[in-house]
């Protein structure tokens, strides 16, 4: 064999290790991929209303009293060893958008939505998935997670409720649908949300959601 | 006297009936939502009455203070009738002939007294669009009879000058606010001071009902619900740490790896050519 041969052979031997390398690192980071999403919008849906009957619903014209909502304060989701703060959260009045509690290690309950004692509709916790400054947030793993999973999320009056999980999905934020997620009504039900799928360094955004859907275990 | 009184009653019912067709002008119609949800309130005081549909009977000794409904009617026109309870419809005290219900709208027929203190029907389109993420809708209703008002919260007033039969509107942040109300542009309290609980994504109307001479002013609450918005996204983590995309790097590396494929294939091959 010649040294010209060797070289030739020694070259091709590199570029098929560098390709295989590429191929192996673009297939390890795709996304984990959508389980459930089927299941999830199943939840969303609301049975068509019943015609009304002969009877009309007559109430007190009472001004609206301070409804009992109990707002989660801890989730737990051992798969992913999340243990973390709940804060009660609204509205970023600036930009219109859910206002994720700025420490990453505690996550937000949509405070507007249902809380852990509604029997219809989507409980909604946000959390980080991290942070340029602070690292990785509470939910750096949610896209681990897979049907089946449990989690407990313990209310303001100290009941622990478990749920178990029933989709993961991954939607580029242009086209999630939020009305579904931040529904009040259709089954009851606990929505994580954080962010994920490839990151805008120059605008330091990620440009998806990653959405776990949860129902009562 | 008591006479007298319902005559005036049905004199209000032709009002009211001109009042109706004004709704089906106000309202936009699309043509996929042909029923509407209508509801009634009673703002009459002292008044308990039988509400007929049509020459039914669809509501049975409807109290003063109470909202009813909604139900879901068809567009269409339908007759409307009080009576007190228990009386036949051909007594009814109150009358709506033909009144318009236009398709897709949410409608408040409200029975009351007008500024004079004269009982009549009035029927309001509700606002029921979408609210903001965050907000609340407050609807206020000058029912009563009474001067104009103003409706403060925390001590502010917020709608100025409100008549009878009138409404004032506006979307605020969700949540607790002590409101009353006033005569127009005066310190005197004529209603509350109240705690309204503003719900979120929720339409709160106030009625102001009763009468100033009769000291029997009051209110009325009605809650339109499931007006609300989705937050306008969630932004949640910018340290890019989880990202799943594949960096710059990837691209050197794949392009160096065709080019080794490319320069070491043709020097095998011109390696070959050179052998013969």
């Amino acid at each position: 064999m010649t040294v010209r041969n060797r070289g030739a052979l020694a070259a091709l031997a590199a570029g098929v290790a560098a390709l295989t390398v590429a191929a192996l690192v673009a297939c390890g980071s795709q996304p984990a991929g959508n389980v459930g999403a089927e299941k999830a919008s199943t939840l969303a849906s609301t049975p068509p209303a019943t015609a009304s009957g002969p009877s009309v619903p007559v109430t007190a014209g009472e001004l609206p009293a301070d409804a009992a909502i109990i707002p989660p304060v801890r989730l737990v989701i051992p798969g992913i060893d999340v243990t973390a703060t709940v804060n009660a959260v609204g509205i970023n009045e600036r930009t219109n958008e859910f206002e994720v509690p700025p420490s990453v290690d505690q996550i937000g309950w949509y405070r507007h939505g249902p809380g852990l004692e509604a029997d219809a509709g989507s409980v909604v916790i946000a959390g980080h998935v991290d942070s340029a400054k602070q690292g990785k947030g509470a939910f750096f793993r949610l896209r681990e997670l897979n049907q089946g999973d449990t989690l407990t999320a313990t209310g303001s009056d100290g009941e622990a409720r478990r749920y178990r999980v029933v989709a993961r999905e991954e939607y580029a934020k242009t086209k999630i649908p939020l009305d579904r997620y931040f529904a009040r009504d259709g089954k009851p039900r606990l929505t994580l949300i954080t962010c994920g799928g490839p990151f805008d360094a120059k605008a330091r955004k990620y440009r998806d959601n990653i959405v776990v859907t949860a129902v009562p275990a | 006297m008591q006479l007298s009184y319902f005559r005036r009653v049905a004199a209000g019912g032709a009002v009211a009936a001109l009042a109706f067709a004004g709704v089906g002008a106000l309202t936009a119609t699309p043509a996929y939502a042909a029923t509407s949800k209508v509801s009634v309130v009673h703002g009459i005081p002292d008044t308990p009455v039988d509400v007929y549909v049509n020459g039914k009977k669809t509501l049975d000794n409807f109290k003063p203070g109470d909202v009813a409904g909604p139900l879901n009617l068809e567009e269409g026109d339908y007759d409307i009738a009080l009576t007190k309870p228990g009386e036949p419809i051909g007594s009814a005290i109150l009358k709506v002939d033909n009144a318009a219900v236009p398709g897709g709208a949410n409608i408040s027929i409200a029975a009351h007294l007008d500024a004079a203190g004269q009982p009549k029907i009035t029927p309001f389109a509700n606002d029921v669009s979408k609210v903001a993420a965050g907000k609340a809708r407050l609807i206020v209703r000058h029912t009563a009879a009474a001067p104009a008002v103003d409706v403060r919260a925390g001590g502010t007033p917020v709608f100025e000058d409100l008549t009878n039969p009138n409404e004032a509107k506006g979307d605020v942040d969700a949540g607790n606010v002590k409101a009353d109300v006033v005569l127009a542009g005066t310190d005197t309290v004529a209603i509350g001071p109240a705690d309204l609980n503003l719900k979120e994504g929720t339409a709160t109307i106030v009625y102001a009902i009763g009468s100033a001479e009769g000291k029997t002013l009051g209110v009325v609450a009605q809650t339109i619900t499931g007006l609300h918005s989705a937050p306008g996204g969630v932004p949640s983590g910018d340290g890019g740490q989880a990202g799943t995309g594949v960096d710059t790097w990837w691209y050197v590396l794949t392009g160096a790896g065709v080019l080794l494929l490319l320069g070491g294939g043709v020097r095998m091959a011109t390696a070959r050519t050179g052998r013969k």
